[in-house]
């Protein structure tokens, strides 16, 4: 554990200030009505949206259409998009994994019957403490997180990966595994503790 | 453990959008007058942030960048895409002309280039595939639990192992996890193999060695051919595995119902 730790801080790479202060000023020209500035917002986060979203919905094809969508509510919301909750990769990231699950439930309603979920408003979180060190780029720290991921006892990996990555809620993970909604919730807790710990070390 | 213990408990299930509807909007109402629990969310949401990144990284299909930018609207391309392609066809043309008789001296020294690049990315290819493999068979255990048709089997230790226990998580579609606890340590030379009783004979699952706790998981990608497991079961084998069970049953069971 405190031999990968140690590596990962060796490797983690800050997302340079010039990159971000890049993506504000993409936002800023589009939020002014300024199209031309998709371009290079997509170029440089199109891959690490591509990846999650294809991730969650294993169909290239949704992918795509998810992605397109992830970029049209980017235009769309500029506006509103306030540094103080993070870097644009990470707001860029939320609504990627929010809309690959929405598409994710829609797909597995039409293949059977499932509870509606209503979209979760990202307005609704409370700010968030990101500052720019935070955020990890590239398949180096992909490999990274994984290995994190790696370290946890499987049982808390495959309830927080199935919640994250597949979409399904706390009850529908107990359901699923026919076991107490209480042992799937510590799981998640204590999984993400440790995770958050893993992660918060290098700060 | 206090309410608000219990509500802060919630706030990672929240960041992963994981709560009920229900638990949610109550865990709204607390969050936004309770400095702790929001705190508790910001940590949580870099949690989240990471695991955004911690998916195997893969290159957009080239036709995505446009169909995006079209649907955005911002086409800053357009005006000289017309024209390039005429250009570059102009330029080419007589640039052919010019060069024909030195292309073919050429063409022999980038063979060879070329042929030493194809094998340094079959090397890299064969690098990439491996850890894909890894990634993917993780993958597939994932959507075996979030299969719809998810059947379980739970298997007893046997008098080999009366407190060993086990789980088979079926779905005919996506194949089977297979996970097991409490299992013995293993002889030197020897390995647990897991056994599907569907048709006739039993078919391996695969070959398990548990970890320092006995605990241990194995996907197996279902033959798609193959009907509904009557049994399965786990036994110990020589190293490497056998084409059919001989040792010592450590864990069997059976499906409740089909």
């Amino acid at each position: 554990m405190v031999m990968w730790l140690l590596a990962a801080l060796a490797g983690f790479r800050p997302e340079s200030a010039e990159s971000q202060a890049d993506d504000r000023e993409c936002l800023r020209r589009l939020a002014a009505g300024d199209r031309e500035a998709a371009a290079p917002l997509y170029d440089r986060h199109a891959r690490a949206v591509y990846s999650l979203v294809l991730r969650i919905v294993d169909d290239e094809a949704d992918a795509e259409d998810v992605v397109q969508d992830v970029f049209t509510q980017a235009w769309r919301q500029a506006s509103r998009y306030d540094p103080a909750r993070g870097p644009v990769a990470a707001w860029l990231l939320v609504m990627a994994r929010t809309r690959a699950i929405d598409k994710l439930r829609a797909r597995r309603a039409r293949s059977g019957p499932q509870p509606a979920e209503d979209e979760r408003a990202i307005e609704t979180l409370p700010a968030a403490g990101f500052d720019a060190a935070d955020v990890l780029v590239g398949a180096e720290q992909a490999r990274q997180v994984q290995r994190a991921l790696g370290e946890l006892p499987l049982l808390q990996r495959i309830a927080i990966e199935l919640a994250y990555y597949e979409g399904l809620t706390q009850r529908e993970i107990a359901e699923r595994l026919e076991e107490p909604l209480g042992t799937v919730k510590t799981r998640i807790r204590l999984g993400l503790l440790k995770l958050r710990e893993s992660l918060a070390e290098e700060t | 453990m206090s309410a608000h213990d219990d509500i802060k408990g919630q706030a990672g299930a929240y960041v992963l959008g994981s709560l009920d509807d229900e638990e949610r909007r109550a865990f709204e109402a607390h969050v936004s007058a309770c400095g702790e629990c929001a705190s508790e969310v910001r940590a949580f949401q870099r949690v989240s942030a990471a695991l955004g990144m911690g998916v195997a990284q893969r290159t957009p299909p080239a036709g995505l960048r446009d169909r995006v930018l079209a649907a955005v609207g911002g086409t800053p391309t357009r005006d000289w895409a017309v024209w390039l392609p005429v250009a570059a066809m102009l330029v080419l043309t007589i640039a052919m002309g010019i060069y024909a008789a030195r292309l073919q001296v050429r063409v022999e020294g980038l063979e060879a280039r070329l042929n030493n690049a194809l094998a340094q990315v079959a090397a890299a290819d064969q690098l990439v595939a491996d850890s894909r493999r890894v990634a993917g068979e993780l993958q597939s255990a994932m959507g075996v639990l979030a299969a719809p048709d998810l059947a379980r089997i739970d298997l007893a230790g046997q008098a080999a192992a009366p407190s060993a226990r086990a789980r088979a998580l079926w779905s005919r579609a996506r194949g089977m996890v297979f996970t097991a606890s409490n299992l013995p340590p293993l002889p030197s030379g020897r390995v647990y193999q897991v056994w599907v009783v569907a048709g006739a004979a039993p078919i391996s699952a695969g070959l398990l060695m548990p970890d320092a706790s006995g605990g241990g998981m194995v996907y197996f990608n279902t033959p798609p051919d193959i009907p509904a497991p009557r049994a399965i079961a786990v036994t110990l084998e020589p190293a490497g595995g056998l084409p059919a069970p001989t040792g010592a049953f450590y864990l069997m069971g059976a499906p409740a119902a089909l």
